[in-house]
């Protein structure tokens, strides 16, 4: 543990520090801040824009972001090295993003409902000097429903394999599979048909 | 039929990210877990001292029952005791002296 803990004090701000090295300290109540610290340097940017593109606001990012560490926090001991530890944090941060849509759209509405008000907000959210295509792009994923959404954005953007995505969402890689097919197909419709 | 090429495009966010928003979500996130165990620690310590007086309270209880604590005269004895006439018989001549003077001083 000594030399584990050396080799991250030494490599502090370097993205180099090991996954196991990091939940090792999490696990440690002595050196959870540390390991805090050491998630967010290394995940913090990947799992806010994740976040971003489920809930589109940055103040509803934000807090999803913070809701998101503060679990990991209180749950860190339910952690499992049998998973890598970016899985447990996008699954984290996936969950804290559904939550805050489930409240956005009340007892009445589903998820997917809030399609045409996140497409909204895209627009309102993006900068002045974006492209038009982006922009295009972000409302057609703002449309989908949320699984389709996910899964898309965790491929997409993410990179991540379909074992990956399974890890995260839960549902089988075929499912996942057919999912992204879809997401894909609705996306390019969607922007051939507003592309000027 | 024309084909959106989706995978040639860029994988750049419209928006943007505050500047040095990761920085500081990272220092509010750390204070409000001191925060959290602040008043997590704060709990235990009341409860600890509440349980600490809850066992305090019934040791008491059958420590020294409420009988044996108060000072209740014991009328039993009391009666039990010999007369006046006798308890002026066993008095020494400067208790007696004391009692007589104590009694003319008050009238009685």
């Amino acid at each position: 543990m000594n030399r584990d803990r050396s080799d991250i004090v030494n490599s502090q701000g370097s993205l180099s520090v090991s996954d196991e090295s990091i939940a090792r300290l999490l696990c440690d109540d002595n050196h959870v801040e540390e390991a805090l610290r050491l998630i967010m340097k290394k995940y913090g940017e990947q799992l806010y824009w994740h976040i971003r593109r489920m809930v589109v606001a940055h103040d509803d990012a934000e807090d999803c972001l913070q809701e998101t560490m503060i679990n990991v926090y209180k749950y860190r001991s339910t952690y499992s090295n049998e998973y890598p530890l970016s899985s447990w944090l996008y699954k984290i941060a996936t969950n804290e993003s559904l939550k805050l849509l489930k409240n956005k759209s009340g007892f009445t509405l589903s998820v997917d409902d809030l399609g045409d008000s996140l497409k909204n907000s895209v627009r309102e959210e993006a900068s002045p000097d974006a492209d038009e295509t982006l922009i295009l792009l972000q409302e057609a994923i703002a449309l989908l429903p949320a699984k389709q959404k996910m899964v898309f954005n965790l491929r997409y953007y993410d990179d991540k394999s379909y074992e990956e995505i399974h890890q995260i969402v839960g549902d089988s890689v075929n499912t996942l599979k057919t999912n992204y097919h879809y997401a894909v197909q609705k996306i390019k419709d969607y922007i051939l048909e507003h592309q000027l | 039929m024309k084909e959106f090429d989706l995978e040639g495009l860029s994988r750049e966010m419209p928006y943007k990210m505050p500047e040095h928003f990761l920085d500081d979500m990272t220092e509010r996130v750390i204070a409000q877990i001191g925060k959290q165990n602040k008043k997590h620690k704060e709990g235990r310590i009341i409860a600890l001292f509440a349980s600490a007086a809850s066992v305090a309270a019934v040791a008491l209880l059958f420590l020294h029952p409420f009988g044996s604590r108060l000072d209740i005269p014991d009328y039993d004895s009391i009666s039990q005791c010999a007369s006046v006439d006798e308890l002026f018989q066993n008095m020494s001549a400067d208790e007696l002296g004391v009692y007589s003077m104590m009694s003319n001083y008050y009238g009685n």
